[in-house]
């Protein structure tokens, strides 16, 4: 067990005196350990920037092949520019990847990929700059304080060099790189409070056929409006309790 | 452990630690000197080379205005560098449009070259294909060793082109390159630092460039 670190700068944004969005280094720092950990555990990652393609496909090579020599590669892809987004992610993610964008709030679909991301067990990172995304756009938001486009993007480059070299200095630590376990009192998992699905249809009984972290399963619909296929719903012990939905119509 | 590791700078590494905030803080404290050092060597190389920049951005301009264009080029991260460069100058968030394609986008013409001649070609080839007297060659490499880039360089030069190189430590073999007319150094020996402050001399050559350029009346 590794003791306290007192002589450690305190967490914080603007650590070094140098111009970051505050709080930028600690985001980073939860961002590479949670992709240690995905990765360790079989994920792929998948790139996405719908603006700026060139930004994927250097994030995806970082990953496969290392710079640093004895860098292990690891399975990274480009989702390919020019595609539906959702539609693409949906029919390729695994339960456990990971997806990165690279993008502003409202650039393509990226947004809406990412809301659908815990109907798929996949944990999300969003690089960006310019107004910030919504609390809980994404498990991790990355993001810049740069106005200038051209500066913007410089410093995209800079934040998934330093998401490749923190992972990378995550996977010595092997110790660390177990899937949490829940210490909560109330975890929403464990306790089924309502897990986010997708529907993928629903017949005239009121059943609809979804999908969560865990799989395809099929739930009741009868206390919620009838939702139709591509609705994210919240589920309970079987039941959809909550659509989604309803302030996005 | 392996000897490739960075456990020399992290030296709180164990396999069975629990520990995460204390990795969470020493990660932290990590990006941020790393993030300053990246700062530190934008700043210092926009300055050192600043002349040579506006030299290799007038004479980039000069073949703008003549009608010619742009070819970008590099392997790896410096091809996605090539990709942002030729969308930047063709779709710029101001200023003039200008004529630049690059050469990594056509997975047809880049299997094909690899596959009949050899990788060391794939960039010259198009040149030979496309370049002419008055266009531009752009290649971006952080060793400055690519020999795909050497060659390519060579055949712009025999064709007329006006040649510009990105490279890195102390600029390799481009640094000894008689077809290379401006090669811009990027001095570090970080590949991950030498290839933020390209997208940076990137950028600031697009830039000079756009001051730079001035298009005779009647031109294209």
């Amino acid at each position: 067990m590794t003791t306290a670190r007192p002589d450690l700068a305190p967490p914080g944004g603007d650590v070094t005196g140098v111009a970051a969005t505050p709080g930028l280094f600690d985001d980073l720092a939860r961002a590479s350990l949670a992709m240690a950990r995905r990765f360790a555990a079989g994920a792929t990652l998948w790139c996405v920037s719908p603006g700026s393609a060139f930004h994927a496909h250097h994030v995806a090579v970082e990953f496969v092949h290392p710079v640093i020599m004895g860098k292990r590669a690891l399975p990274a892809v480009v989702v390919p520019p020019g595609t539906d987004v959702v539609a693409s992610l949906r029919a390729t993610v695994r339960p456990g990847d990971m997806i990165v964008a690279v993008a502003a709030l409202a650039e393509g679909d990226v947004a809406e990929a990412m809301r659908r991301a815990p109907a798929w067990g996949v944990e999300t990172v969003w690089i960006g700059a310019g107004p910030r995304p919504p609390g809980g756009a994404a498990d991790h938001v990355l993001w810049l304080d740069a106005t200038d486009p051209l500066v913007a993007s410089e410093q995209f480059v800079r934040v998934y060099h330093l998401l490749w070299e923190l992972t990378h200095v995550c996977f010595e630590h092997t110790g660390l790189l177990r899937p949490e376990t829940c210490e909560e009192e109330v975890c929403i998992t464990c306790s089924d409070e309502g897990r986010t699905a997708e529907v993928i249809s629903v017949d005239e009984l009121g059943e609809a056929l979804v999908r969560t972290a865990e799989g395809r399963e099929r739930i009741d619909t009868s206390l919620i409006d009838p939702p139709r296929p591509g609705d994210l719903v919240l589920v309970h012990a079987g039941s959809a309790i909550t659509s989604l939905e309803e302030d996005r119509r | 452990m392996s000897p490739q590791g960075t456990d020399f700078l992290y030296p709180f590494i164990e396999g069975d630690e629990r520990d995460a905030p204390s990795l969470l803080a020493d990660l932290a404290r990590s990006a941020g000197a790393k993030w300053e050092q990246s700062s530190r060597l934008r700043k210092e190389t926009l300055a050192r080379i600043d002349d040579q920049i506006r030299q290799a951005a007038a004479a980039m301009a000069r073949c703008f205005e003549g009608g010619g264009q742009l070819f970008v080029f590099g392997n790896g991260g410096s091809a996605t560098d090539a990709d942002d460069v030729a969308q930047l100058f063709t779709k710029p968030p101001r200023g003039e449009p200008l004529a630049a394609r690059s050469l990594v986008s056509d997975h047809a013409v880049l299997t094909a070259l690899s596959n009949d001649i050899g990788f060391d070609v794939v960039f010259s080839r198009q040149l030979e294909a496309h370049g002419r007297p008055g266009d531009i060659a752009l290649g971006l490499s952080t060793s400055g060793n690519s020999e795909n880039l050497l060659m390519a360089f060579g055949q712009a030069a025999r064709r007329g082109m006006t040649t510009v190189g990105l490279s890195g430590y102390d600029g390799g073999r481009m640094a000894d390159c008689e077809a290379l007319a401006h090669n811009l150094v990027v001095r570090s020996d970080s590949v991950h630092r030498i290839q933020e402050t390209q997208a940076a001399l990137a950028h600031a050559l697009w830039a000079a460039v756009q001051t730079e350029y001035r298009p005779h009346e009647g031109a294209a």
